[in-house]
């Protein structure tokens, strides 16, 4: 028994023993294929504590008492893992491994071509969704922000979008996928609008100036995508005070939703008694709003949101009748209701469905002069989306559309009672395959097709886009395709005997991202076919119009952001050129339309001041002198306007953890703003048609407000660090 | 004798078992040991990678698991520039925290390394991450006090961001002094569950408290 005993416990220290002594040395080097050496790799033998980090050179080496053959594995971040199987026998194991980059779409090339993208995804954006909110001059509204992208033209007197060349007819606004029939508050003819959405609502942003995807149509110059927040983080109450009137919001959460309720009252009549106008308001702008916003998880990864909104905004102003030479009184009110739903299924890792739809009603009330004018929006959308991922680098997108668009305008005066309504069901298709070549290139074509069947009309549109990675930091993109939009309102009321409008994009952009730096240039060539063309001054005749219309765009935009040379300081610096010139609508030839400017710049400076918690930001803004007609002199549209400049500014001062103050000044040294002349419609008796000057609303803008959140925990509500 | 010679089999089995087990403290004590000597973001590095590897070899355990994702997170303090580098990092440290939140949910542990990673995350971009999380850094650490109201470094990184928030907002972080020293009296009071399981802190809350005099 002892013998047998003595035996085995021989024979297991002997075991260990081998174990022990037999030492095998393993070492190497890791490489990135491409790339170079790899520091701080981790390499080991699977299932065991043996393993070394490779060095500044790459190189690692490590011993294992490990005996025969076991598994080395090297890892590293943003890398496929290696394994290969060794030999462990006590001679020394020499090896070199090369590991590959993992393909990952984030830090992978994306298309960047006449696209400005404002999320929390990207890490490497080149503007977030806070820019949006805090750009001076801008006083949270998302238009005015994007005007200091570049490839924007700003209109003192309009307030739109208007981007490299088109009107602000050719730009689409779409929330969560769904399209926004209304998205500016109505206000009075050369008076500046507003959005009607509250920045904060959004959590991204994707503003396209040109060739942008196939999933979206009726735009003939860009998209504006705006991405509403999720699930919101805690129950918390809002109260703002501005100097034009305060809002309420109040957010309850329950375990799969919550919901935001918003309440909010404006009226502009204390601060224009303070503040000189250059307009004789008769009643102060004043509007009423509500909203409620739900978030719904649903079984399995959904997320049903739905947002929904009625606004009521009224004012009456005094303006100058040209041709009779009297003051009248234009009274608009305005009553806006919008529905916006999206809903989000996971099917599987691979494939999602996702339904977006929006309903708006916009009416507008008009009185002036003895006349009145009802103008009706009804719109509806419904898009259903499919995307699928055959693998890593391959996916599919793929949708359908239902849009109807219900227009009806009753005109009466004391002379005339005119009609005008039209109907129209847009029916589209789209589809877009993403093809990653490498983490480098990419290529992403698509197809759309639209049918009108107010115009009884279909449109194929093809567009196809490419992106190429120079290094980590830079890359071309590349777009062409071809865009479709259905006449005007005001046309197709008078007549379904017209075409679609088009625009052909080409886009070359390039784009570098580097410690805090964006640089991009884009240059771009735009040709528009079938634009309406008016035959004669007979706006209800149907044979006035024809898709005769022709004109091109073209240009380059540069803009440049640094974040990181100034410690606590961000700027941009954006400026476009355009060239543009069109013969559409009742133009006598090609032109360079009014809404157009050669040159535009936009400086753009933000400051945090952490001893006093205050954030200020300061805009300079500059657009070269526009063209407008003057009716008294023989050439069209010979003459210039003023330059427009602004130098915006606005202060944050975060008071508590829940309070924060604000303030802003729009052209703050009162720079003179002129945005052309108005006309009469016919000559006075000496044969002149008289006319005023556009101005603004007033030299500056002031706005004074106080954001209080109450939150359970409100004084948790820390900013740690910030400093 | 049947019976013996399995009897001996057996002890040396569990003898076996258990020198694996030692293993594991063995090596989880000395590269605990190894913190002290950490100075640069390569010696993390380094250090979180052993942890990943006694992690890989031992699936059941978090405890390599909450130190590796520890040392990515030092690593984003430590590293001067390069965002995208942070998050890299932290995308490594979430990576460990999820499945740690998954094999032990009610560790108050983790739920207190949590609330130290959303706020490596925030540093990252104080301006743009600042509300987002800065809550949910103090979410965490309501998680964690409400499983364990006692535990220190739960408590200490609600100090650490009580007086950040107290400095921010231009009041005298002093006034976080009485419980700064109270935790730090308080602090040998709490048995870590395992010689291995986490007891860091002390000597930072320790600073405060001399910052105090």
């Amino acid at each position: 028994m002892h013998k047998v005993m003595r035996t085995f416990l021989t024979f297991a220290f002997l075991l260990t023993a081998s174990v022990v002594f037999s030492q095998t040395t393993i070492s190497g080097i890791i490489r990135a294929r491409n790339d170079g050496t790899l520091p701080g790799a981790n390499v080991y033998l699977r299932g065991t504590y043996d393993g070394a980090s490779s060095d500044a050179s790459g190189k690692f080496s490590f011993k294992s008492a490990k005996n025969g053959n076991q598994i080395l594995i090297a890892e590293f971040l943003g890398y496929e893992p290696f394994s290969v199987e060794v030999q462990l026998n006590g001679t020394p194991i020499q090896i070199d491994i090369e590991l590959k980059e993992t393909f990952n779409k984030l830090d992978a090339v994306t298309i960047t071509a006449g696209m400005f993208e404002a999320s929390d995804k990207k890490r490497a954006n080149t503007i977030s969704p806070l820019d949006m909110i805090t750009t001076a001059g801008a006083a949270g509204d998302v238009f005015g922000a994007l005007q200091t992208l570049p490839g924007t033209t700003t209109n003192g007197e309009s307030g739109r979008l208007l981007v490299n060349g088109g009107s602000s007819d050719e730009s689409q606004t779409y929330i969560d996928g769904a399209l926004v029939y209304a998205p500016y508050n109505s206000t009075a003819p050369n008076t500046a609008t507003r959005g009607r959405f509250n920045p904060f609502m959004f959590k991204g942003t994707i503003f396209s100036t040109g060739g942008y995807s196939a999933e979206y149509g009726q735009a003939l110059s860009s998209v504006l995508l705006l991405n509403t927040n999720d699930m919101p983080e805690q129950n918390q109450f809002d109260v703002s005070i501005m100097t034009i009137g305060p809002e309420i919001a109040s957010t309850r959460l329950w375990e799969t939703g919550a919901i935001t309720a918003t309440l909010g009252y404006a009226n502009l009549g204390p601060y224009m008694k303070l503040v000189p106008q250059n307009f004789e308001w008769k009643q102060a702008p004043e509007s009423a709003s509500g909203a409620v916003s739900i978030r719904q998880k649903t079984s399995g990864k959904g997320l049903l949101k739905i947002y929904s909104s009625y606004d009521f905004g009224q004012f009456t102003l005094a303006q100058l009748n040209l041709n009779t030479n009297r003051m009248i009184d234009y009274a608009l009110d305005n009553r806006n209701f919008f529905v916006n739903a999206s809903l989000k299924n996971v099917l599987s890792e691979k494939t999602s469905l996702s339904t977006s739809t929006s309903f708006t009603h916009d009416a507008d009330n008009i009185a002036f002069d003895s006349t009145s004018v009802v103008k009706q929006l009804h719109g509806f959308h419904l898009k259903e989306a499919f995307s699928h991922e055959f693998n890593q680098k391959i996916s599919l997108r793929a949708g359908a559309e239902w849009f109807v668009k219900s227009i009806g305008q009753d005109f009466t005066s004391q002379q005339d009672t005119l009609n005008g309504n039209y109907t129209n069901h847009q029916m589209a298709a789209f589809a877009e395959l993403e093809m990653y070549a490498s983490k480098k290139f990419v290529v992403r074509s698509g197809l759309r097709l639209e049918h009108n069947t107010y115009m009884n009309n279909g449109k194929l549109s093809p567009r196809i886009t490419a992106a190429w990675k120079l290094n980590t930091h830079s890359q071309f993109s590349a777009a062409w395709g071809q865009f479709y939009q259905n006449p005007a309102d005001n046309f197709l009321m008078v007549t379904d005997k017209l075409g679609y409008e088009q625009a052909t994009h080409y886009i070359l952009s390039y784009q570098s991202v580097h410690e805090g730096r964006t640089l991009r240039i884009e240059s771009y060539y735009k040709e528009y076919h079938h634009l309406v063309k008016q035959s004669s001054t007979a706006f209800y005749l149907p044979e006035t119009y024809s898709n005769n219309g022709y004109g091109y765009a073209r240009g380059f935009d540069i803009f440049w952001r640094d974040k990181n040379s100034i410690k606590n300081g961000d700027y941009w610096i954006s400026y476009s050129f355009l060239d543009t010139r069109r013969n559409y609508l009742d133009y006598p030839e090609s032109a360079i339309p009014s809404f157009t400017s050669k040159h535009n710049l936009a400086i753009v400076y933000k400051h945090w001041f952490g001893k006093i918690r205050s954030y200020a930001s300061l805009n300079y803004k500059y657009t070269s002198p526009r063209i407008y007609n003057d009716p008294n002199d023989i050439s069209f549209n010979s003459r210039h306007t003023l330059a427009y400049q602004t130098l915006d500014v606005s202060w944050s001062f975060l008071y508590k953890p829940n309070i924060i103050f604000y303030g802003a000044v729009t052209n703050l040294p009162g720079f003179k703003q002129e945005f052309g002349r108005r006309y009469a419609d016919a000559p006075d008796a000496e044969g002149i048609y008289k006319s005023t000057a556009l101005v603004p609303g007033s030299q500056r803008f002031f706005i004074l407000a106080c954001f209080i959140t109450f939150t359970r925990k409100g004084t948790e509500n820390q900013l740690d660090k910030i400093q | 004798m049947k019976t013996i010679l399995f009897s001996i089999l057996f002890a040396l089995l569990t003898l076996a078992g258990n020198s694996q087990s030692n293993e594991y403290y063995q090596a989880m004590g000395e590269n605990l040991g190894r913190y002290a000597n950490c100075k640069t973001v390569e010696d993390y590095q380094a250090l979180g990678n052993t942890f990943n590897r006694i992690a890989a070899a031992e699936p059941g355990e978090w405890l390599p698991l909450y130190y590796s994702a520890n040392c990515f997170i030092i690593m984003s303090f430590i590293e001067p520039g390069d965002a995208p580098k942070k998050d890299a990092w932290l995308d490594a440290a979430e990576k460990s925290l999820d499945q740690m939140l998954q094999m032990v949910p009610g560790e108050a542990e983790v739920n207190a390394l949590q609330a130290m990673y959303y706020l490596a995350r925030l540093v990252v971009n104080p301006m743009e991450r600042g509300q987002k999380y800065s809550m949910l850094s103090a979410q965490a650490v309501g998680t964690a006090l409400g499983i364990d109201p006692t535990n220190p470094r739960a408590r200490f990184i609600q100090l650490q961001n009580n007086i950040g928030s107290a400095r921010f907002y231009g009041k005298d972080p002093k006034d976080f002094c009485p419980e700064a020293t109270a935790l730090l009296n308080e602090w040998d009071n709490f048995k870590p569950k395992s010689p291995i399981s986490p007891a860091w802190g002390k000597q930072q809350v320790a600073e405060i408290v001399n910052s105090c005099k």
